[in-house]
């Protein structure tokens, strides 16, 4: 009784700001938990695009044929799935927002990705890659904005693999969907090349010892070590190769691009030196775009004079921004099927300061592949330098050779 | 009467506050808090991994829904199944006690967490995916059903024979074993019935989410919620943890939204006071004078004296 009461009244304050001439999109965000130092950047750049589209007078909605102005309303889910699970429902049948932006992340994205399925209501997922999402068939109601299925991430590592002509690979990942989906995917291109990985090993997620690990891969003699991780294990397996003294000629992690200051600041600017990451934006700068900002113009409008804290995870709270913004221009209704359309409609066409935004029929993103970055060594710090493309187009943004095998820091 | 009181107000729920979701999330809560309430009120054992039985329900149907294609019904069976067998396994635990089981337990549950989360035919790695079984308006109604169930259960060990030994147990284990109670199994039957509950509350919690990591159905706070909203309410009663999950449940989701940014500030503000002036739960207040808080009395006694006159 009391909840009703208290939730009632609560509910009627809040969702005076869904009706009315304005686009409501809702999303949660934590301030605090696990999850927050991921989310809050992102939420960070999901407010910063309402902010710039409400001052340029509002999006423009085509089944309105006007532009509208966006609200946001956000809650905070504290990195806990079971308050995100009642949050979500919270902004659909409260707040009855037009559309809704999942938290950062697998875990935070699960809750919401039922919710969208069961309520048939359009759900843009910004970080949420989870193959689970998108394995059971067509699925109009969940998009993936911002970073493409697990599974696709290593297409160019395999091509820069093949490149520096490397046959003795190691493979050490953790046994979740997002690391092993990789490893996978690495080991059927080896497969593929009649070739088989010299040490392929999973290890649980909570993996922060790797002592006897390290010592493992390297009696395997591999030309190239594949660490696959959550950003706490790259930096667990980093550091035990620089307290050890271990070198290997080729090592990639991948969240030293998505986190560079963290990643300086735990395991140190020299022990990254000539190790290999994913070239997320802002490291990949694209600046011709149909929609939005440039990368340059957005660094430049989102931080003025502090660019360099800048992340991957403003971007894709800006991009997903983005994604909404097409899709109601491109809306056939304002059902939710309408607005879907309109994503449909600009798949393959749609180019953001992360690439070309490209979903398959489950709404998962195939766009926006990432190409590799070495860490170059550059004072008493490393500069990202693109080594390696995953498409032709992304040939413009490579800007370094990579230098195998890498001379010891 | 608090059954039909109880069933009533849940059922009214929906009318009240659309949001299914927060609702079937307290009924859940309110199973585990009686669960909480059979082992820990009635037997002094408190099970800080009960979040182990709950996670134990979810894995059960949901394996089962996956490998068996079960229905949502027999899932949820198969989910207290899961759990009572989980329960025999560690019952061993309950020759331990005070911190020791408490302590004990949390390990067991962390154990099972890291089984599930690191095998793939559990999909700890991929994260679990489930077909919708129920409409959540069904879910709800079901959700309710379980909860006036878990209370016939609750009322039933309160009133009991078996409860009486419960109690005897509570208070002096060697004393009711030489007054004839058979200590190990009736402890361990209510360890059971306790854990049968999480694992219904778990498989409902599952239909309900049906896309979720492990990290979740096995993380500790379930366990804290649990235990917090039962002593709240009063434990040793059938009414205490329905209020105690209601209102402070009410109350997370309430502050949750207003204040998002003060959220755990209020929120444990909130708990630290009512645990200082209110040791005995809400229920106490209107129990007997010897359950009742000292500041409660002197309330009650100032209101109630008679006037004197010259």
């Amino acid at each position: 009784m009391a909840s009703g009461l208290a939730a009632s009244a609560l509910s009627a304050s809040l969702s005076a700001g869904a009706s009315g001439n304005v686009i409501s999109v809702g999303t949660l965000y934590a301030n605090t938990g696990s999850f927050a130092t991921s989310s809050m950047p992102e939420y960070a750049g999901l407010q910063f695009w309402v902010k710039q589209v409400n001052a340029a007078g509002g999006m423009y909605v085509a089944p309105l044929k006007k532009k509208e102005h966006v609200k946001l309303v956000s809650y905070n889910d504290q990195s806990d799935p079971a308050t995100a699970t009642t949050l979500y429902n919270q902004l659909l049948t409260q707040n009855k927002v037009n559309v809704f932006v999942a938290d950062f992340g697998s875990v935070l994205t699960a809750p919401a990705v039922t919710i969208a399925k069961d309520q048939k209501h359009l759900l843009f997922d910004i970080t949420g890659s989870g193959t689970s999402f998108f394995s059971s068939g067509p699925n109009p109601y969940v998009a993936l904005t911002s970073l493409p299925v697990s599974a696709v991430w290593p297409k160019p590592v395999v091509g820069l693999l093949s490149s520096l002509k490397i046959k003795r690979v190691a493979i050490l990942y953790c046994q979740n969907d997002f690391d092993q989906a990789q490893a996978a995917a690495i080991k059927g291109f080896l497969s593929s090349k009649h070739l088989q990985p010299v040490y392929f090993q999973g290890v649980p997620t909570t993996q922060t010892d790797y002592s006897t690990i390290v010592q493992a891969i390297k009696g395997s003699n591999p030309q190239a070590v594949l660490e696959f991780g959550y950003p706490n294990n790259d930096i667990a397996f980093l550091n035990q190769l620089k307290s050890t003294n271990t070198h290997f000629n080729f090592v990639l992690t991948p969240f030293p691009g998505q986190l560079p200051t963290l990643f300086r600041q735990d395991v140190g600017a020299k022990a990254l030196g000539w190790q290999y990451t994913y070239a997320v934006p802002p490291i990949m700068r694209v600046n011709k775009v149909n929609l939005g900002l440039g990368l340059n113009s957005f660094l430049a409008k989102f931080a003025p004079g502090k660019q360099s804290t800048v992340n991957f995870l403003n971007v894709a709270g800006y991009n997903a921004g983005l994604a909404i913004q097409a899709a109601f221009a491109h809306a056939t209704s304002m059902s939710q099927l309408g607005i879907r359309a309109g994503l449909t409609a600009v798949s393959g066409k749609l180019q953001t300061l992360e690439g070309t935004f490209a979903l398959n029929k489950a709404g998962a993103q195939v766009g926006e592949l990432l190409p590799v970055a070495q860490m170059v060594p550059h004072g008493a710090g490393f500069q990202f330098k693109i080594v390696y493309p995953a498409t032709n187009a992304q040939k413009a943004f490579v800007n370094g050779t990579p230098k195998y095998p890498a001379p010891k820091a | 009467m608090p059954l039909v009181v109880v069933g009533a107000v849940l059922a009214a729920g929906p009318s009240l506050y659309n949001n299914l979701a927060f609702l079937t999330t307290l009924t859940i809560y309110i199973l585990l808090a009686q669960g909480v309430n059979i082992v820990y009120g009635f037997t002094g054992y408190l099970p800080f991994g009960f979040v182990g039985f709950f996670g134990a329900g979810i894995y059960g149907s949901s394996l089962a829904i996956v490998y068996w294609h079960v229905g949502g019904y027999a899932a949820i069976g198969l989910g207290a199944l899961t759990s009572v067998v989980a329960a025999v396994i560690v019952s061993p635990l309950l020759r331990l006690s005070g911190a020791y089981f408490a302590l004990a337990t949390l390990a067991a549950s962390q154990a099972l967490y890291f089984i599930v989360a690191n095998e793939s035919w559990t999909f700890g790695e991929s994260g679990m995916s489930l077909p919708l079984l129920f409409s959540p308006t069904a879910l709800y109604v079901l959700s309710v059903v379980a909860v006036v169930l878990t209370l016939v259960v609750v009322v039933y060990v309160r009133d009991s024979h078996f409860g009486l030994s419960l109690r005897a147990i509570r208070s002096d284990a060697v004393s009711a074993a030489m007054a004839g109670v058979n200590v190990v199994r009736t402890r361990t039957i209510a360890w059971l019935v306790a854990a049968a509950l999480a694992g219904v509350a778990g498989a409902l919690w599952a239909l309900m989410t049906s896309a979720f990591y492990a990290e979740t159905p096995f993380d500790l706070t379930i366990s804290v919620y649990a235990i917090v909203f039962a002593l709240f309410g009063g434990v040793r009663t059938v009414i205490g943890p329905v209020v105690g999950a209601v209102v402070l449940y009410s109350l997370y989701q309430y502050i949750g939204i207003s204040n998002p940014q003060y959220f755990e500030l209020i929120y444990g503000l909130l708990i630290v006071v009512l645990v200082l002036f209110l040791p005995g739960g809400l229920t106490s207040l209107v129990g007997g004078r010897g359950d009742r808080p000292a500041w409660w009395n002197r309330v009650v006694r100032r209101r109630s004296a008679p006037e004197v006159t010259p």
